[in-house]
């Protein structure tokens, strides 16, 4: 067994895949950090991260495959699925073989594999432009705490920087301790490891409570259906939710 | 009396407005303003009922001076009146689009004084949104019928969306049940928001940059199963507004026993089974290349409540099956059970680069249950053969239903209707009315 090891940057999948194709080797694991479980049989390559390397295989991925392909691979990345990254690593081999027409070979474990992590990535993304809740702290930043299951800030990021523009706001990822700031010019993502609770704007809980009665007034009571809000807001979103609080 | 208390009264009032989209709008946000329109639409939550909410639905009062048999709001139902200042409706829309809560507005409202009164109430408080507030959220405005054109027109310029409800399928359930509300005042104004839509588009290729009068389209609803028509009659009338009127959506509204009258069918649930299977064929008519004739015909006027519209015209023209997966077209793709239109699209890709067998479609995600009846891969037939339509038609149910048809009454198919009623029915099924 051989597993390649790297930092968890996007960048650092690039190298690996750099390494793996012109050292001719197959790994069958690429993984890094939290995902890594020591065992006997697994012999484990460090692979430091060249932003050089990286660079080249992006080329590579626009050029010889397609734009598409890029983001097919990147979004999978974000999803954190176990062993996606050998299964990205197989979809570029396969691209590099056939050209811009991988994404026709859907019936290919690597394809759907990449597409189906790409997928769930996409799905969540979109779902927490609708379920993400900001607070207004005091002194007036909004303030949104999230807990996904893919590493979707990035993506989220941009919709909310040209919405909420003339507004200082955080999208907190909570699991991950990272989130996306922005300053009513730009956003980054930083590191954040505030566990407290903030404290809140005057008005807030006032919104707050015009928002859960606009909920429950909403709502038919002779139509009830429980089961079909759990199907397009899955419980697990909940948590963060105003009006489920 | 307190915001809150407001809000609980006139969203409770809108609730019945089935509407909630916020597609199809691509309008641009402006330094320093705030808000943008997403063109596919964001819901923001799902109320217990399991619809989407999307925008603040909300009455400007639920006072009104028609006295429509079926509605919470007529003037002779007993219940407090309040109406929402403009501010407070800024206030509102602005504080919960700041929080991510909605994706805009979509005002509605009873009718005060006259329907010009009304609507002019209604602009000035988009206005104030717009121009004071800079939002350039979605908006969609009710059209109260019977306004002047004028106020139509300057309504369009400020909101995305807009719709003018048609509440009964024909002239003469509206004339019995909402005896105040013409036809001629429901279609008079859709006809002229349509006219006025393809007049603005044609001045876009010479005028750049001019404000878009209501880019969203508009769309329209009815209620069924408070007058007797049937669904052909029903889907007939979508198919032609969306025909004629370019019609965005057609929303159904199951009737809903909010009050009882002597001219209204007693019922103690709303009719959600067939709201939702003719969402089903509404989908076919819009997506799936279908007609309302294929559908539906006289001797034939309703949805079946077993199996869902596209199952059932497979069974009644099985002679066209099975098609070979390798080379059958895109239109009729889609008309296999089965097969949605994501998969469809999958499988005329897939099928470039190789010829495709059994498992390649379980892979891309095709109902093999459904699809294997109906189909053959390379030649090959996987279905069953059947000796009855109704062996064919138990096997494309709900498991539930169909456990249950066999329990309840052995083989003896044909009497499906009269073993379970339709409110049995109704339970069986998981229903999924839920808006996109």
């Amino acid at each position: 067994m051989l597993s390649y090891l790297f930092d968890g940057t996007f960048e650092g999948l690039l190298t690996c895949i750099h390494e793996a194709y012109y050292r001719h080797e197959t790994p069958d694991h690429i993984i890094w950090g939290d995902q890594l479980q020591e065992n006997l049989l697994t012999c484990c390559a460090q692979i430091p991260t060249d932003n050089g390397k990286a660079d080249k295989v992006l080329h590579s991925i626009r050029a010889k495959i397609s734009a598409d392909a890029l983001e097919h691979a990147f979004h999978a990345y974000l999803s954190e699925i176990n062993d996606i990254g050998v299964w990205i690593y197989r979809y570029l081999r396969l691209g590099w073989k056939v050209g811009p027409s991988v994404d026709r070979y859907l019936c290919e474990d690597e394809v759907s594999a990449v597409h189906e992590a790409g997928r769930k990535v996409e799905w969540e993304s979109h779902k927490m432009l609708g379920l993400i809740r900001f607070r207004e702290l005091e002194g007036g930043i909004f303030y949104a705490p999230i807990g996904p299951d893919h590493n979707i800030v990035s993506l989220v990021a941009p919709h909310f920087a040209e919405r909420l523009s003339d507004q200082t706001w955080m999208i907190h990822d909570v699991k991950r301790d990272i989130a996306a700031v922005y300053n009513k010019t730009d956003w980054t993502i930083a590191v954040i490891r505030q566990k407290k609770a903030l404290p809140l704007h005057g008005d807030e809980l006032e919104f707050q409570r015009l928002w859960k009665q606009y909920f429950k007034s909403i709502a038919i009571r002779s139509r009830r259906n429980p089961g079909l809000q759990r199907q397009y807001m899955p419980s697990r979103y909940w948590r963060y939710l105003v009006e489920k609080n | 009396m307190e915001l809150k208390d407001k809000v609980d009264i006139l969203a409770a009032a809108a609730k019945y407005d089935v509407s909630c989209s916020s597609s199809g709008s691509s309008r641009m946000g402006e330094k320093g303003g705030l808000g943008n329109a997403h063109p596919a639409g964001i819901c923001h939550s799902w109320s217990d009922d399991g619809r989407c909410i999307s925008l603040l639905k909300i009455l400007l009062t639920n006072q009104c001076i028609y006295d429509c048999k079926y509605c919470v709001n007529r003037a002779s139902n007993d219940t407090p009146r309040v109406m929402l200042t403009p501010d407070e409706l800024s206030s509102l829309t602005i504080n919960f689009y700041r929080r991510n809560y909605i994706e805009g507005l979509f005002l509605s409202s009873g009718v005060v004084k006259s329907p010009d009164y009304t609507m002019e109430r209604m602009i000035e408080a988009v206005k104030k949104l717009r121009q004071e507030y800079r939002f350039h959220g979605y908006i969609h405005l009710k059209a109260i019928p019977g306004c002047d054109r004028r106020l139509l027109v300057e309504a369009g310029m400020l909101v995305d969306r807009m719709s003018v409800n048609i509440e009964m399928p024909t002239g003469e359930s509206l004339k019995l049940l909402a005896p105040q509300k013409k036809k001629e005042a429901l279609i008079g104004p859709m006809r002229f928001i349509k006219d006025r839509i393809a007049e603005e588009r044609d001045s876009y290729k010479t005028l750049r940059n001019t404000p878009k009068f209501i880019p969203a389209g508009q769309t329209t609803q009815m209620i069924v199963g408070a007058s007797p028509e049937n669904d052909l009659r029903i889907l007939t009338l979508s198919e032609g507004l969306y025909r004629s009127f370019r019609m965005k959506r057609v929303y159904y509204s199951a009737f809903m026993p909010v009050v009882s009258h002597p001219m209204l069918p007693a019922v103690d649930k709303p009719p959600l089974l067939r709201e939702h299977r003719l969402y089903q064929a509404d989908w076919l008519l819009r997506f799936y290349g279908f007609s309302t004739g294929e559908l539906l015909d006289p001797d034939h006027p309703n949805l079946d409540f077993l199996v869902d519209p596209k199952s059932d015209w497979a069974v009644r023209n099985y002679h066209l099956f099975p098609v070979e997966i390798n080379t059958v077209d895109y239109e009729m793709l889609l008309r296999i059970p089965g097969i949605g239109v994501k998969s469809a699209e999958k499988i005329v890709q897939a099928r470039r680069v190789r010829t495709l067998d059994d498992d390649n479609l379980k892979k891309i995600g095709v109902v093999w249950k459904r699809a294997r009846h109906f189909i053959t891969c390379q030649g090959r037939f996987y279905g069953d053969s059947f000796r009855q339509e109704d062996q064919l038609k138990q096997e494309l149910m709900p498991y539930h239903t169909a456990k249950k048809l066999r329990t309840d009454g052995g083989e003896q198919l044909s009497f499906f209707h009269e073993i379970l009623p339709q409110s049995d029915l109704q339970n069986l099924f998981l229903v999924k009315a839920g808006e996109i």
